[in-house]
């Protein structure tokens, strides 16, 4: 069995490596790090599943669980494919009707319902899932006077595993060995955004590829440390957590307490780490508070050291230069005083393969952890083929997510669609033929394709860059498609950009913007640079503005296909308000009030002229209100791929 | 006294601030393992009674019998070592000091090591410190503040601080638990949780829980007997049913238009 096909294989394998010699998982308990061996994990196991076999279970039932991340959610799991069973995640905030819709649809017999909070959850429902013989809990905080023979602890569980074990010693192992690749390993339920959730089937041979393509391109050793937090019925937890840990023997770690993630993630220094774009925002944000509640010293430091980071990794990174004597000797001081302190005081420590996933990342957050020496790549996934593309070594760029692992294949359709294959995509749907033809595919060579539904181009080196679902992308007159969230969101993180509106419909050939800039950066810019102005509508004029912002415009126009650029841009004299009605009070786009009041710039950006006459009215800080006229130039982008016209 | 299964005995108590009555002639018995609420109007006297129950007042008249110990006789740091634990209105608190340290100084009631073998922290010391550690650990799993084990109690929000001074009077490992507007200025949410925390103290351990809330609903949903006090008088007692449709209660509560507008 020298390569295990099957999760409970593996975790037989490694108990056969390993035994007591080695921790498997650990367990932060009444304030103390609890460890287990791949015996003790194994034992667990072993003992759950044949309980669970006890209490009537048959090979191919589903069995649902809803719980935390813990050792006894991971054993639950492998118990139940040990038994040849398929394991059904729940997401623990699922409120009732969901956990019904998931539990009926996927023909669940028996539940694991981690605390009374579920089990509270489950007794509420109980009429509407005949199907469930018992629910299995494992902490019994609140439920010792519940008295309710359709709940039963893991512990009574496993008691009925050890009476079938002495009868029938070789059952589990038996059970284990008749499983194969093919074989389901669970369902992940997708939460759509529209209809109902479906139930991806996962089998052990996709998890056991996906996580040896990951491997293959981010090695992992026996000896790293993963802190597993991630919602468990999550594919990726499955995956980069589990699976990862059965093959490599990494250690997992599960935290204290869903609130103390951040805390124990410090005490364990896990090597990889799985965040998303809007935690490493947090965790930027946490250290400039931090930093204004810290001493001078620290303070004076950071001052200094920073600019250090940021300019070694800028060389390094984006410049790709070698790094000079002076600056290595100054970064090296920052290293200690600095970057190593932060990056303990954040859990980095040993980080290695830091991984950020969902929304595209701010590129000035990526700076920042680069200067203090944690490169942060992007991962792009779904549960229906787990790891499509990530940045691999140092090969991490913005606006990309990276290329796809060996073993994985992409293609991008007629229509901008991002498709998929390779051994991780799944069966199908459960119980959901429509679905499922819809959304995979066969090819003439016979291989199996995913069509995840995200646009996408690759790049000229390979990257994917992900645009936008395919549905949220608009159509030119061209016939060709752009995404307005897209440049919308990448223009807005430049420092000097406030506010974007990109137009294109199909009455228009090419993408245009109204732009807002940032008055405050965009002022303290022209000040350094010893440019005069005076109001907004001076300094969005001045032609040396326009070219601050056509740099960041072409910097965006340069990662996506020619025919989806920004053309032509305006730099408006005023900043689109919510107070007249430009804006929603979340601060979102009225796009097509918008188009309306500034429909004579979007003329004559078409049109081709190069200025528009415009008047605003203006309310002015004493009250009174006024009218200004001014002129507002366009600018228009050359595009090398392009033919220009002839002048 | 325990044999009929009352564990304290308030009798005939009554209390008076310069010639005001803060309490007058209130008799009341806390049964062995139950839920008691005390509830009124503000000024009512509810607070002030639990202060004679602690002895941070010296009722004017009557006695407080605690299985078997007259309490008005009793210091305060006394009363605390019979089993006596309570939270405060306004949480009281070591505001300096980590959710930790609070809660272990509330062991020093059952420290039995001495002072030099404390400062070497060796032998016996050692031992009994852990021990400590492992209540306190227990207790701090049970209210689910694992994540502000080592916060500075000042810098916490009101509701987790009320939180930690719960977990203080458990770590005292009281009998009877005295607890004083629990929920007072708590969202829903963390209300809930805390009338969760009550109902698992009381059905893991069966303490006995004497308690004064405002807030009506939640009495209700969690207390077994209900005692209602309005200007220092008793007016009625008996089981949340009862109370609810007593019309003397009422009329405290909702003044006496509305009863007249009843009728």
């Amino acid at each position: 069995m020298s390569n295990p096909d099957t999760l409970p294989k593996s975790l037989l394998a490694g108990y056969q490596k390993y035994g007591n010699r080695k921790v498997a998982m650990r367990k932060k308990d009444l304030g103390i790090w609890q460890s287990y061996t791949w015996q003790d994990s194994y034992e667990q196991v072993r003992q759950l599943s044949l309980g669970l076999i006890s209490l009537g279970l048959k090979r191919g039932d589903k069995v649902c669980i809803i719980g935390d991340n813990d050792p006894q959610y991971f054993w639950a799991q492998l118990a139940i494919q040990s038994a040849g069973c398929v394991a059904v995640g729940i997401f623990t905030d699922s409120i009732p009707p969901e956990i019904q819709y998931i539990v009926h649809h996927s023909d669940a017999v028996l539940v694991f319902a981690k605390d009374q909070e579920q089990c509270d959850k489950l007794l509420e429902l109980r009429d509407q899932v005949p199907a469930v013989q018992r629910v299995i809990y494992w902490d019994d905080k609140g439920l010792w006077n519940y008295n309710e023979p359709w709940l039963i602890s893991l512990e009574q569980v496993q008691g009925l595993g050890r009476s079938l074990d002495a009868e029938q010693p070789d059952l589990f192992e038996r059970s284990v060995n008749q499983g194969c690749g093919e074989d389901l390993a669970g369902f992940c339920y997708t939460s759509g955004t529209t209809g109902l959730p479906k139930g991806a089937m996962i089998s052990h041979g996709n998890l056991i590829a996906g996580c040896d393509q990951t491997i293959q391109v981010d090695p992992r050793l026996e000896t790293d440390e993963y802190m597993s937090f991630l919602p468990p019925a999550w594919i990726t937890e499955n995956t980069l957590g589990l699976t990862i840990h059965l093959r490599t023997g990494m250690v997992v770690n599960f935290p204290e307490a869903p609130e103390t993630v951040q805390q124990n993630i410090r005490e364990v220094a896990p090597q990889s780490l799985l965040f998303s774009a809007r935690l490493w925002e947090n965790m930027v944000a946490m250290v400039q508070v931090k930093l204004i509640e810290s001493t001078w010293v620290n303070r004076l430091l950071y001052q200094i050291f920073m600019p250090v980071g940021h300019k070694v990794a800028g060389l390094r990174f984006e410049e790709r230069k070698p790094v000079g004597l002076f600056w290595r000797f100054l970064h090296t001081l920052g290293e200690f005083a600095v970057f190593q302190p932060l990056r303990d005081k954040l859990g980095l420590v040993s980080v290695k393969s830091a991984y950020s996933s969902g929304a595209a990342l701010n590129p000035d957050v990526i700076r920042f952890f680069r200067a203090i020496g944690v490169n942060i790549k992007q991962l792009y996934g779904s549960t229906e083929a787990q790891v499509h593309t990530l940045h691999t070594g140092d090969d991490v760029r913005f606006e990309t997510v990276g290329v796809p692992p060996p073993g994985m294949g992409i293609k991008i359709a007629e229509d901008g669609e991002i498709l998929v294959k390779g051994a991780t995509v799944v069966r199908g749907y459960y119980k959901n033929p429509e679905a499922t033809e819809k959304a995979f595919f066969v090819d003439q060579d016979g291989q199996r394709w995913y069509r995840t539904g995200d646009a996408g181009h690759i790049d000229s080196d390979g990257h994917l860059i992900y645009l936008d679902r395919v549905k949220e992308m608009l159509t030119l007159s061209s016939g060709e498609k752009y995404s307005p969230q897209y440049i919308e969101g990448r223009l807005k993180f430049s420092p000097y950009i406030r506010n974007v509106m990109s137009i294109g419909s199909e009455d228009s050939p090419f993408v245009t913007a109204l732009i807002n800039i940032d008055f405050d950066n965009v002022g303290r810019w022209a000040e350094r640079q010893g440019l005069p102005y005076t109001t907004l509508v001076d300094l969005s004029q001045k032609p040396e503005v326009y070219e601050l912002i056509r740099r960041d415009v072409e910097e965006v126009n340069r990662t996506l296909p020619p025919a989806a650029r920004v053309r032509k841009f305006v730099l408006l004299h005023k900043e689109f308000d919510a107070d007249e009605g430009e804006l929603t009070r979340t601060r979102k786009l009225r796009r097509s009030l918008l188009g309306e009041r500034y429909g004579d710039m979007i003329a004559t950006m078409y049109g081709g002229g190069d200025r528009v006459q415009v008047q605003a009215a203006v309310k002015y800080r004493d009250g009174r209100e006024g009218v200004i006229e001014t002129t507002v130039r366009i600018a228009t982008l050359e595009d090398e791929m392009t033919e220009e016209k002839p002048a | 006294m325990r044999t009929d299964g009352i564990q304290l005995c308030v009798d005939d108590v009554s209390l008076n601030f310069a010639g005001i009555s803060a309490l007058l002639y209130v008799s009341l018995e806390a049964r062995q393992g139950e839920i008691l609420a005390i509830i009124g109007p503000n000024g009512a006297g509810k607070t002030s009674l639990l202060n004679c129950i602690n002895n941070f007042y010296r009722p004017d008249k009557g006695r407080i019998i605690f299985e078997g110990h007259d309490l008005t006789r009793l210091p305060p740091h006394r009363i605390a070592q019979l089993g006596i634990a309570r939270t405060f209105q306004n949480i009281a608190l070591y505001t300096g000091l980590s959710t930790l340290d609070n809660l272990m100084a509330a062991r020093h009631i059952h420290m039995r090591a001495g002072f030099l073998q404390s400062l070497l922290y060796w032998g016996p010391a050692q031992r009994e410190d852990i021990a400590h550690r492992q209540v306190v650990e227990e207790i701090i799993d049970f209210l689910e503040i694992e994540h502000i084990r080592k916060a500075i109690v000042g810098t916490l929000p009101y509701g987790l601080r009320k939180r930690v001074e719960l977990g203080r009077a458990l770590a005292m490992e009281p009998r009877l638990l005295l607890l004083d507007e629990p929920m007072s200025g708590m969202s829903q949410e963390e209300k809930e949780d805390m009338a969760r925390f009550i109902l698992d103290i009381h059905e893991r351990h069966g303490k006995t829980i004497l308690l004064i809330e405002h807030d009506m609903g939640l009495v209700m949903d969690i207390a077994d007997r209900v005692v209602v006090l309005d200007f220092g008088l008793k007016i009625a007692e008996g089981p949340p049913e009862e109370i609810r449709h007593n019309e003397a209660v009422i009329r405290a509560y909702l003044g006496e238009d509305m009863t007249e507008g009843r009728e």
